[in-house]
């Protein structure tokens, strides 16, 4: 009894974990979609996000201004894509992509000029288990709460905020409409332009704290290659949420659990490669029949003056 | 009162002048009819006084004051609204939503979806708008939605409301109730300009008229009480036009295409009820409905676009199943409803929408490459032969007026010499010269013994080219007649779902 409830605690504590970066980069890739822009840069929004991380928190010697570095980065990469495809209408896949091809390749130099190293940086200070007793003492959850740092809460109040905005306020519908028909939204007199803009910004932010995530809130360095493809899972998780913070949400918890599995099966049972393709096999599982019945806004790729 | 007024308006797209100094003017609390051939002008040059162009040259003042607008919203707020000629909305969004985003009320950053609620119903009731606030407009029929962009422009307290076009998709009845708010906001003091390609309703509305050709203005001041139909026709055309003539089929053939037991589903209801009925060889068999009562569904089936609940199709006393290709390899052409979201690619040439769907036929192909000298010529000569206004065959459908783009799907879809034609809204849009040219072709291709089903929201249009009308009501076909032997009342009332024997028995 004891031992299950054992193994149901370490994979709910995993799943937790490594849903975060998930979580905050899939409620980006909503931002971009609602706007009406296609979030194919997140994988490396993502990228820059971890190691701009890593390289504000070594030269601070703070995590938190890491973190603020991983956000601005993030949202850097983001701008390339805005104005690529955005202002100069750059089919959004290649405008996409070089962002993702761009940010590897700055990672990867950055890390051979600034400490002539090869696939990962020093050391650097990140983020720790939440310090609050009082969380331990709660029921049954206690434990695997104060297991968390800092910014699992913070991608929890993220989405719930994101989820108001989206639907809730003024702005919120304007940015929809634009993601629908941005012709439409430029005839009731709405800025297409400045809610594009805005839209694959907060891509970039949100993926930029996901990626630091990865580098300060589950390790504390950047290792080459460490974002793994999950800038693209969330895609699929944003397309199988129905493009909603919620959906996101939940989406990223369950493709947190199915990559959580390898924790408990590492080494046992099954051989770990396999295990470990788990969430890739599930992506394929999602791309293929999941998000069949999820439709996309449909002025993604439009513009408003044509 | 003179509120608007436009001096010496210009603009050009590359090398195509589309308005030549325009001089335009509007009163307070007039309708005005603009009126012109397509590709006249008339959409730029609403759209430069909406601030979604902007003119070359030339100056635009507001109750006096010259204005600069730069988008849309600087236009908006000097009350100034628009429906555009290609709807506006957002089918994934409700009608409130669609009504007031972009004006949205608001408590602090929030959306005050209840304030929203009330004053659109407010404005619902006043009007007597036939609408609800909480449907989805994708599943709105076209006249529910001309409605909502209708409520659009009023919602934001439009003094000026410009409509582009309004009455092209909706049937006599819609037009009706449009025209009867529309009088409704003469009368509070708004000031209207609608375009429209039917004469027939500029008399009925407008208080003056104005002409464009070819990017001129060639006359600002009509009084609508001192010109026939005619005169005015032949002012924007600058020819005789004879639009309503009846002429009869002679030779009406064999059973071509024998549709039975056709069931079409959506969504668990029944859209298209058990239809049959036969077409024949030089007749043109007219569809009257007012639209969402099953049309659609029903060109679908009957162009292979979708797979019915069931039906048996014969061609030639054949069956015939498949998909859109073998329907169109049989000689089934397809003139389709929706002419941007199923008739063409916007973003390709003319050249290529005009050989579309036909691209792999023996004269535009050489071996497996195009033969493009030969679709260049082939297009060059369809573009002549039906009028096409555009300045080059390798321009983009986007760049061509409304109409324009209508003449593209006919020349594409007539010229393949097809055994059958299923003709959806053919004239929807185009000026009054095409549609006599369209009507005429029609006609020419009945007499040459094509077997032609005509569906057109356009009970005008029904009545005069038909040999026989299926009325359409609810996917069920409730009245088959000859041509002339109902009036357009009656006609209406079979289409609404009304009873003939009971109404006149009735009057009687
Ligand atoms: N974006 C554009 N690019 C290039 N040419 C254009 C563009 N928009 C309009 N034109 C050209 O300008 C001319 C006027 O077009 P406009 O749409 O104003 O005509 P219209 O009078 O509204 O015609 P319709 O009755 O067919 O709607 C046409 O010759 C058209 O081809
Ligand atoms: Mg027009």
């Amino acid at each position: 009894m004891m031992e299950i409830f054992n193994i149901l605690e370490i994979i709910i504590t995993s799943t937790l974990r490594m849903s975060v970066p998930l979580i905050l980069a899939s409620t980006g890739a909503t931002f971009s979609m609602r706007s009406g822009v296609s979030d194919l840069g997140c994988e490396g929004m993502m990228i820059g996000g971890a190691f701009f991380g890593v390289l504000g928190s070594y030269i601070f010697d703070n995590a938190w201004i890491g973190l603020l570095f991983a956000a601005l980065f993030g949202m850097l990469f983001a701008l390339q894509h805005a104005v690529l495809h955005v202002t100069f209408k750059v089919n959004a896949t290649l405008s996409g992509m070089s962002v993702n091809l761009l940010s590897a390749a700055t990672a990867t130099l950055l890390l051979q000029i600034i400490w002539g190293r090869h696939g990962n940086s020093p050391r650097v200070s990140a983020f720790s288990k939440i310090q609050a007793d009082w969380l331990k003492k709660l029921p049954v959850i206690g434990e695997m709460l104060a297991e968390q740092n800092i910014l699992f809460y913070l991608s929890l109040v993220i989405v719930i905020l994101a989820w108001i905005y989206m639907f809730k306020t003024n702005s919120g519908l304007r940015l929809r409409m634009v993601g629908e028909n941005p012709q439409a939204a430029n005839t009731v007199g709405i800025n297409v332009v400045a809610y594009k803009y805005f839209g694959v910004l907060m891509c970039g932010l949100l993926c930029g704290l996901g990626g630091a995530y990865l580098s300060l809130g589950q390790l504390n360095i950047f290792v080459d290659g460490m974002t793994g493809g999950r800038g693209y899972i969330a895609i699929v998780i944003n397309a199988f949420g129905g493009f909603s913070p919620i959906g996101s949400l939940l989406g990223s918890l369950f493709f947190g659990f199915f990559e959580s599995l390898q924790t408990i099966f590492q080494g046992k049972l099954i051989p770990s490669n396999i295990v470990r393709m788990m969430p890739y096999i599930l992506t394929i599982i999602v791309l293929s029949i999941g998000i069949r019945s999820s439709k996309a806004p449909a002025g993604v790729g439009k513009y408003h003056d044509e | 009162m003179e509120l608007i007024k436009m001096t010496n308006i210009s603009k050009y797209f590359h090398h195509v002048v589309a308005l030549d100094g325009v001089d335009f003017y509007l009163n307070k609390g007039e309708i005005l009819s603009l009126l012109g051939e397509n590709g006249a002008g008339k959409t730029t040059l609403m759209k430069i006084l909406y601030g979604m162009i902007s003119p070359d040259s030339g100056e635009i003042y507001y109750k006096g004051q010259k204005v600069n607008f730069h988008r849309p919203l600087d236009a908006i707020n000097m009350g100034i609204g628009m429906v555009h000629q290609h709807f506006m909305l957002v089918p994934a969004f409700t009608v409130l939503e669609n009504i007031v985003a972009g004006a949205e009320p608001s408590k602090g950053i929030f959306l005050d979806i209840e304030k929203a609620r009330e004053e659109v119903g407010e404005l619902i009731r006043r009007f007597n708008f036939n609408i609800s606030l909480d449907d989805k407009v994708e599943r709105l029929s076209v006249g529910e939605q001309q409605r909502v962009e209708i409520l659009k422009a009023l919602y934001r307290k439009a003094e000026v409301l410009i409509l582009d076009e309004p009455t092209a998709v909706l049937t006599p009845t819609e037009v009706d109730e449009i025209f009867v708010i529309l009088d409704e906001l003469r009368k509070e003091g708004c000031s209207i300009v609608i375009i429209t390609h039917k004469l027939k309703e500029t008399f009925a509305i407008a208080d003056r008229i104005s002409v464009l050709r070819d990017g001129k203005m060639i006359a600002n001041n009509v009084d609508p009480k001192k010109l026939s139909e005619n005169e005015l026709s032949k002012m924007m055309v600058g020819r005789e036009i004879n639009l309503g003539v009846k002429r009869p089929a002679k030779n009406i053939g064999k059973v071509r295409l024998r549709v039975k037991n056709l069931v079409v589903k959506d969504g668990g209801r029944k859209k298209v009820d058990n239809v049959s009925f036969d077409l024949r060889d030089g007749e043109i068999l007219g569809i009257a409905g007012v639209e969402g009562n099953g049309q659609t569904e029903l060109i679908e089936a009957l162009t292979g676009l979708r797979r019915p609940e069931s039906m048996e199709l014969e061609l030639n006393g054949k069956k015939l199943e498949g998909d859109a290709n073998t329907f169109l390899r049989n000689k089934i052409g397809h003139v389709p409803e929706d002419r941007l979201a199923m008739g063409l690619v916007k973003e390709m040439s003319v050249k290529k929408n005009l050989i579309l769907g036909y691209h792999r036929e023996e004269d535009f192909c050489k071996n497996i490459f195009l033969d493009e000298k030969n679709i260049e010529k082939y297009a060059e000569d369809l573009k002549a032969k039906y009028g096409i206004k555009a300045s080059h065959i390798e321009d983009p459908i986007s760049a061509l007026s409304g109409g324009n783009q209508q003449k593209v799907v006919i020349a594409r879809t007539f010229s393949r010499d097809p055994d059958v034609l299923i003709v959806a809204h053919p004239t929807r849009g185009v000026d009054v010269g095409a549609i006599e040219y369209i009507h005429g072709k029609l006609l020419e291709l009945r007499d040459r013994g094509k077997a032609i089903l005509l569906i057109s929201a356009d009970l005008d249009e029904v009545m005069t080219l038909s040999d026989r009308i299926l009325v359409l009501y609810e996917g069920k076909i409730v009245r088959e007649c000859q041509q002339g032997e109902l009036s357009d009342v009656e006609l209406g009332l079979l289409m609404t779902g009304g009873n003939l024997e009971m109404a006149l028995g009735g009057e009687i």
